[in-house]
């Protein structure tokens, strides 16, 4: 009983951590209103490139950056035709989507189906040995609680910083803000790339460290699944963090009580965090006003400054 | 090079809808040749299998035709939407649910002979991903929630629907529990287009629609109140005309071609109903209809170009041995560059000595 | 892993392929086509096929030409390149897939003079066959050697779909486990995913914190669980290829194949102008399948069970499914001393009597 406790809640960390990476830095893409729906495809090309530059150069941390970089290159893309050429967003992000899908597949292929060593699980000499809660908080690797440390950093940023207050501006109203002197393009800019690199870590997290694998499809929709819990937690970080801690705990649940014996509907649980979701768009939609306090307006529009 | 700015424009393009594509398809396959002769595909071999060969066999040719006539049908059906600014992105969803409805009818009338169980199976169909469209409309009419999100996440949702289905209640009682149902009778499939392909009769769906959809935008009054309804929901109100319309007429329409597409696969190349039912065509089909220019002709070129893709791609992998990631890639970068190329729907390319005050 | 030199003569070797594909075009060397669902790789299903493969060309040399596609969804598209491989001018299709039945029987139907072999498939046709191994053979070895290294008697199965073959598999896995240790008991994951390396690895550590401590690896084309087996310090058995490589402590078993002797078999009769489509079911007597790096950690006693009963299942003295076998709910199914028959075990849907998961409706 303590061993699936442990799993099912130490699991959970783990399990949403390349989600929360994503996620976080699709919300901080979206504040700046900037909806990217590419990051299937970046979170696939960082996995990557993040495991065949640690497996030819034997370090993790190169290839966390790697990916992180790769997806961020990527997410260049998308920026310059939403910024510079005023394409539409949500074609330009199924395209560069498909892109990176592309690309992970081709630079993956000398990997395909290979393993790495995983990162090593950090032992906090007295914390981890803690009974119950050793095993679940503090026996991690160190990417686990740089994702929690993320969660922080993002809100804290987005709320109390001038930059926060510039890429919240820029994601309400970008003609306000350009007249306010605000770079908009620039800001947007750096709000993508951010988004891309974060996706990027994500991705690297399950092929370096979660599954220490690359295999084409390995990513399986978790992107999209990112690209949900942004709107579940209604563009405020910490919200963010706890539908992506809810969703990892759900499906490791499920598991747990198969192998419990336990007979499950499991298409029904597959399909609830999106259930969950359209149900919890239409109820925080449905009030204009409370709407306006987290959802950035501008969310998916072209921003063009020469009017 | 240098002096050259972009300017926008003041008047529609005319040579833009031509340029466009040409410069998108051009740039995409320089790009492509170069990252194929870096791992050492002769180019020549490369353009020869992905562009030639499909065309020079008549099994080609039909292949191009089977895999084209989803994405046009879908495509037009999500054009008439985007025009009018609603983005619906879960044409792969509809699809799913009305190769459901058309599925269950052919598995429960699974000895029919009659001529009306294909045209039944088009309707319910149709119907149903309507109606599952239809879930987005009325979140977004009632609740305003964003049809984008909504939309996607109920593709997500038809999937497991579909997961649940065909290893449950529509699974094959003699099919060895594999997750997938019983095989179709003869009158619960489209006749076969050119014998000798897979090509088969669904394809006059597809180009039905297209005039439809030509007739719809550019001739009825509806056509344009959908759009304006759309575009400035502020000035459509103000003449009488509803943003809630638009968002409905938009959603239901692209939900109907979406499930239609979804009957033609069921009851086409596949013969059955199985968890591999779309290779992405209602993602593709988004592609499909910016490629096209949002406009009913342009999109029937664009879905042959992607249908030539997608085959050309299986012929480079069987043929000239490139990996089966570069046809993906290929599609991937054609929608890049054709939207970059887009600019010049909007803005002209002047020499700045002559620059003109926009 | 893979090391940068042989990821180095991996690129050579496939550049190199590539030539001689292109100089055999104008020889009219007989051309086959293999078809795989999933990556080659470097262990799995699509890898042991393309092993086979590898074996047809060694043995034929430049009579034959053998091309093929991995990574082949069983969806619409994948008739599209069965049929670009035949206008090619391939005589003989492997297509890998049971998803691929239908499809493959229908191009059968329009070219008579071409050969289709089927994996895991059960229809039939003049020029239509189709081909598996009897895996269950090998289960039960896997499931004698479980028996006696598990301490919490709990064994694991990490499993996609619940079709007739994986529960055979586990059928034999189970009754081989209650043979050497009665107290056994078997607890099933059912992804109800062909293919999705993060889940199965979390369904594997389920089953860990479930206390089970050896882990079936059940038609999983990636070595996710074996190697995550090795990290949790339990045992760990594998379909399809050895996976010795990625558990070099704890490896229990691989159930291996080796598709040649079929494939040889077949491509000889293509060549000959003679080919019939058959049922092809090959076992231990046909080398079809074996019992890979099985553990050294069994004491001599314990690996003369192994060993004898690999000889009475090879000489065919002796049957896995042999009753008296009970399923679930404890309904006698096989009487004592019957073997179950080819036909029953092909299509079987229950599960033995020490499973405690079902079989998901």
């Amino acid at each position: 009983m303590i061993d699936t406790l442990v799993f099912v809640i130490g699991g959970m960390l783990a399990a949403a951590t390349s989600i929360l990476f994503a996620s976080l830095g699709e919300t901080v893409s979206e504040r700046a209103g900037v909806l990217n729906l590419s990051v299937e495809g970046m979170m696939a090309t960082g996995a990557a490139a993040a495991f065949g530059i640690a497996t030819l150069s034997g370090s993790h941390a190169l290839g966390f950056i790697g990916g992180g970089l790769a997806a961020g290159l990527l997410s260049m893309v998308f920026a310059a035709l939403v910024l510079v050429f005023y394409a539409n967003q949500v074609a330009a992000g199924l395209a560069v989507g498909i892109l990176g899908l592309g690309i992970s597949a081709f630079i993956g292929k000398p990997f395909e189906g290979n393993t790495i060593e995983k990162i090593p699980k950090l032992d906090i000499p007295g914390l981890s040995d803690v009974v119950l809660v050793g095993p679940i908080l503090f026996h991690h690797d160190v990417m686990v609680y740089l994702a929690c440390a993320m969660i922080f950093i993002v809100a804290y940023v987005l709320k109390r910083t001038q930059l926060g207050r510039m890429i919240r501006a820029v994601g309400e109203n970008p003609q306000a803000a350009a007249s306010n002197g605000i770079p908009v393009r620039l800001v947007r800019c750096g709000a993508i790339g951010f988004g891309g690199f974060m996706a990027g870590i994500g991705g690297a997290y399950l092929s370096t460290a979660y599954t220490a694998l690359w295999a084409e499809g390995l990513i399986s929709g978790r992107g999209w699944i990112a690209v949900a819990l942004v709107v579940f937690g209604s563009w405020l970080p910490f919200r963010v963090a706890l539908g992506a801690y809810l969703f990892g705990g759900i499906s490791l649940l499920e598991l747990s009580l198969q192998s419990h014996g336990v007979k499950l509907p499991s298409q029904l649980l597959s399909a609830s965090p999106y259930l969950v979701t359209i149900l919890l768009l239409a109820f925080i939609s449905r009030d204009q006003y409370r709407l306006r306090l987290s959802r950035p307006m501008a969310l998916g529009q072209t921003y063009r400054n020469e009017s | 090079m240098l002096d050259l700015a972009l300017v926008p424009r003041t008047e529609r393009s005319r040579s833009a809808p031509i340029v466009v594509p040409l410069i998108a398809v051009v740039l995409t396959l320089i790009c492509g040749t170069l990252l194929l002769s870096l791992i050492g595909k002769s180019p020549a071999a490369v353009v020869h299998s992905f562009f030639i060969q499909p065309l020079s066999s008549l099994n080609g040719i039909g292949e191009i035709i089977l895999k084209a006539g989803p994405l046009i049908l879908i495509a037009q059906g999500l054009a008439i939407g985007y025009r009018a600014n609603v983005w619906n992105i879960g044409a792969e969803g509809q699809l799913i649910v009305g190769a459901i409805a058309g599925a269950t009818l052919a598995i429960i009338f699974e000895t029919s002979n009659s001529v009306f169980l294909l045209p039944a199976m088009m309707l319910a169909g149709a119907a149903a991903g309507a109606a599952w469209a239809g879930i987005a409309a009325f979140l977004r009419v009632r609740f305003s929630a964003s049809e984008i999100l909504t939309s996607f996440m109920l593709s997500s949702v038809a999937l497991q629907l579909l997961y649940y289905l065909v290893t449950g209640p529509l699974r094959d009682p003699m099919g060895m529990n594999f997750p997938q149902s019983i095989v179709f009778g003869s009158a619960a499939l489209f006749d076969v287009l050119i014998p000798g392909t897979r090509s088969n009769m669904s394809i006059f769906v597809g180009l039905a629609a297209t005039v439809l959809a030509w007739f719809f935008m550019s001739r009825t009054i509806h056509g344009f109140r959908l759009v304006v309804g759309g575009m400035a929901p502020d000035a459509a109100r103000y003449a009488g005309y509803s943003s809630a319309r638009a968002i409905w007429l938009s959603l239901l329409i692209g939900g109907a071609c979406a499930g239609l597409a979804g009957v033609g696969e069921v009851a086409g190349p596949l013969g059955m109903l199985q968890r591999n039912l779309s290779p992405g065509y209602g993602y593709a089909a988004i592609i499909v209809a910016f490629l096209g220019g949002l406009n009913p002709i342009g999109i029937v070129f664009a879905a042959l170009l992607m249908a030539l893709l997608y085959v050309g791609g299986d012929f480079a992998v069987v043929s000239a041995g490139v990996p089966n990631a570069s046809a993906t890639i290929l599609q991937g970068m054609l929608l890049v560059f054709y939207l970059a190329a887009s600019l010049l729907f909007t803005h002209r390319i002047v020499r700045k000595s002559v620059k003109v005050a926009a | 892993m893979t090391t940068r030199r042989e990821l180095l003569a991996l690129t050579a070797s496939a550049v190199a392929l590539a030539a001689t594909a292109n100089a055999a075009r104008a020889e009219g060397k007989v051309k086959m086509g293999f078809i795989y669902p999933s990556p080659v790789g470097d262990v799995g299903w699509a890898h042991e096929l393309d092993e086979g493969r590898k074996k047809i060309v060694e043995k034929f040399g430049d009579k034959v030409e053998a091309v093929t596609a991995e990574n082949i969804p069983e969806g619409p598209d994948a008739a599209r390149t069965m049929n670009q491989m035949i206008a090619d001018g391939a005589k003989l299709l492997m297509i890998g897939s049971f998803g691929y039945m239908n499809d493959g029987l229908k191009l059968a139907k329009q070219y008579p003079d071409v050969a289709i072999i089927n994996a895991s498939g059960y229809k039939l046709d003049a020029n239509f066959g189709n081909f598996q191994t009897r895996n269950y053979e090998t289960s039960y070895i896997a499931g004698l050697a479980a028996g006696y290294v598990t301490t919490s008697n709990i064994l694991g199965v990490v499993a996609a779909y619940p079709i007739p073959e994986v529960i055979g598999i586990i059928n034999a896995f189970t009754l081989g486990a209650q043979k050497t240790n009665p107290e056994i008991t078997v607890k099933i994951v059912w992804l109800n995913s062909w293919f999705d390396p993060n889940k199965s690895q979390e369904a594997a550590r389920s089953l860990v914190a479930a206390k089970a401590d050896v882990l079936f690896s059940l038609y999983q084309d990636t070595p996710e669980v074996v190697a995550l087996a090795e990290e949790l310090g339990v045992y760990s058995i594998s379909t399809s290829s050895d996976m010795k490589k990625y558990a070099p402590k704890k490896y229990l078993m691989g159930m291996g194949i080796d598709w040649s002797p079929h494939f040889i078999d077949v491509a000889a009769q293509v060549l000959a102008g003679s080919f019939k489509g058959t049922s092809y079911w090959g076992g231990m007597k046909d080398g079809a399948v074996h019992a890979a790096s099985l553990t050294p950690d069994l004491t001599p006693e314990q690996k003369k069970v192994t060993d004898d009963a690999i000889a009475a299942i090879t000489a065919g003295t002796f049957h896995p499914l042999t009753g008296p076998v009970m399923d679930q709910d404890g309904t006698e199914k096989l009487a004592a001393g019957v073997a179950i028959a080819d036909g029953d075990m092909a299509s079987i849907n229950w599960l033995v009597k020490g499973v405690e998961t079902r079989i998901p409706q």
